[in-house]
């Protein structure tokens, strides 16, 4: 692995300024399970590395007051898995990291590293997205939130200005009336998958209030199916109703086709997911 | 390139070693420690064989840089039998057969003792989930999977 200056700040803001004056040249780390193998492959190069590890504050994942759920940087994505709140109020969010990566991978690394790789293909990303998560982006001059769905400008690229990183990461509660499921096609577990789609359904006296689709692994970035969500919008979700909404979120997709799968066979799955996501957060909500 | 002495405990032993920041954790334990026990093979994360435990906790020591475990409590498969007593976990492992070529084995009982650590009443789809990131190309897995639960039933009997 080539060489490179390592730092432990203490404190957020010591991370953000040496992001700051070493813009370009820094890098974040943080699980380092993503990070490290790239080092030493090469394919990730940098002159200094931030490890926020020892920063005290970042490693939590907690109820937000009533109003809904934060976790910090640090904290991993085994510690989510294991949260009974993650299991029993965002159980699309518990799916998501259930089924990813290896226990030991888990152990190490952090949700909030996983949606800073910026992979289109991320489960997490995916399942946030539908959650409505918001981001506390910290800086070296000042802070800011933002919703998932901004964060993700291209194909492995955040919206993390010059001396910022992402603080930590806040789930809004979801309505009553609300149902979610997530949905995903992989050849082995252990693998990304081919294609994610995870939706939240907001209904009242069987019409829909709000719909989010969120899918992943099929376009440059993960993405929000906005056409889809508006024609379920003050809609009673018939089975037609919703196959409409599916072939629409499918049409939104911009897949490619690479070793795991072709395009076709992407989209036209993304059209089966989103139905069967569709159908499933449906019948939660009802229940 | 910045050298540093730095300091590590590893299976209850104090070790200072010459480091930079640019070295992992497994190349600290095999090229520097001589504690070959932890395997380097994909070196990518994916296969388990480098895992060790670091504050208890199932650790790839292939990702994982060695500046940012200094001072933490490291163990790897050297130290896990007790005043020449294996653990129930690689006693097992020898009465089930679970091992071939014996590349695996290493990760398999440092990830397998962090699972049982937390539950030792597992069922075998535990098991399995538990050991899903640890690859063995011999045994098929059965045989393994046997063992973990023979040591948890061995352990629940007070064997360690």
């Amino acid at each position: 692995m080539k060489d490179f200056e390592y730092i432990e700040p203490s404190t957020l803001k010591e991370a953000t300024q040496l992001l700051f004056d070493r813009a370009g040249k820094a890098q974040v780390l943080a699980g380092g399970v993503h990070l490290v193998p790239k080092m030493r492959k090469g394919e990730i190069k940098l002159e200094c590395l931030v490890n926020i590890q020892k920063i005290p504050g970042l490693d939590y994942v907690k109820p937000d007051g009533k109003r809904g759920l934060k976790f910090g940087a640090m904290a991993k994505l085994r510690s989510m898995e294991i949260s009974k709140t993650v299991q029993s109020d965002y159980p699309v969010l518990y799916e998501a990291i259930h089924q990813i990566t290896s226990v030991q991978a888990k152990y190490m690394g952090t949700a909030v590293g996983n949606l800073c790789v910026a992979t289109p293909a991320s489960d997490v990303a995916t399942a946030l997205m539908a959650l409505g998560a918001q981001l506390k982006i910290a800086g070296a001059r000042r802070e800011r939130t933002e919703p998932i769905e901004k964060f993700y400008p291209g194909y492995h690229r955040t919206s993390l200005k010059r001396g910022e990183m992402v603080a930590g990461v806040f789930l809004p509660k979801s309505r009553p009336g609300t149902g979610t499921s997530f949905l995903n096609l992989v050849r082995t577990h252990s693998d990304i998958a081919k294609i994610s789609v995870a939706v939240a359904v907001t209904l009242e006296d069987s019409i829909c209030r709000e719909a989010r689709i969120a899918i992943g692994g099929a376009a440059p970035t993960v993405l929000r199916a906005g056409k889809a969500e508006a024609l379920l919008k003050g809609q009673k979700m018939t089975p037609l109703v919703i196959r409409e909404a599916a072939e629409i979120g499918a049409a939104e997709t911009r897949p490619i086709t690479d070793l795991r799968s072709t395009a076709e066979y992407r989209k036209e799955m993304a059209r089966v997911l989103v139905r069967r996501a569709l159908e499933k957060a449906m019948e939660k909500a009802e229940a | 390139m910045k050298k540093e002495i730095a300091n590590f405990r590893i299976n209850g032993r104090s070790y200072e070693v010459i480091i930079t920041p640019n070295l992992t954790l497994s190349e600290l334990l095999r090229d520097q420690l001589n504690l070959t026990g932890t395997k380097h093979a994909c070196q990518v994360g994916q296969c388990g064989s480098c895992t060790v435990l670091v504050e208890g906790r199932p650790t790839l020591a292939c990702s994982t840089l060695a500046i940012a475990v200094r001072d933490k409590e490291i163990l790897t498969i050297e130290g896990l039998s007790r005043g020449g007593w294996l653990h129930p976990l690689q006693q097992a492992f020898i009465d089930h057969g679970a091992i071939q070529c014996g590349f695996c084995t290493p990760g398999m009982i440092l990830m397998a003792k962090a699972f049982l650590d937390e539950n030792l009443h597992p069922t075998r789809e535990l098991v399995k989930e538990a050991l899903g990131g640890n690859l063995c190309r011999c045994t098929g897995y059965v045989k393994i999977i046997d063992a973990v639960m023979g040591a948890a039933e061995a352990m629940r009997k007070g064997g360690n």
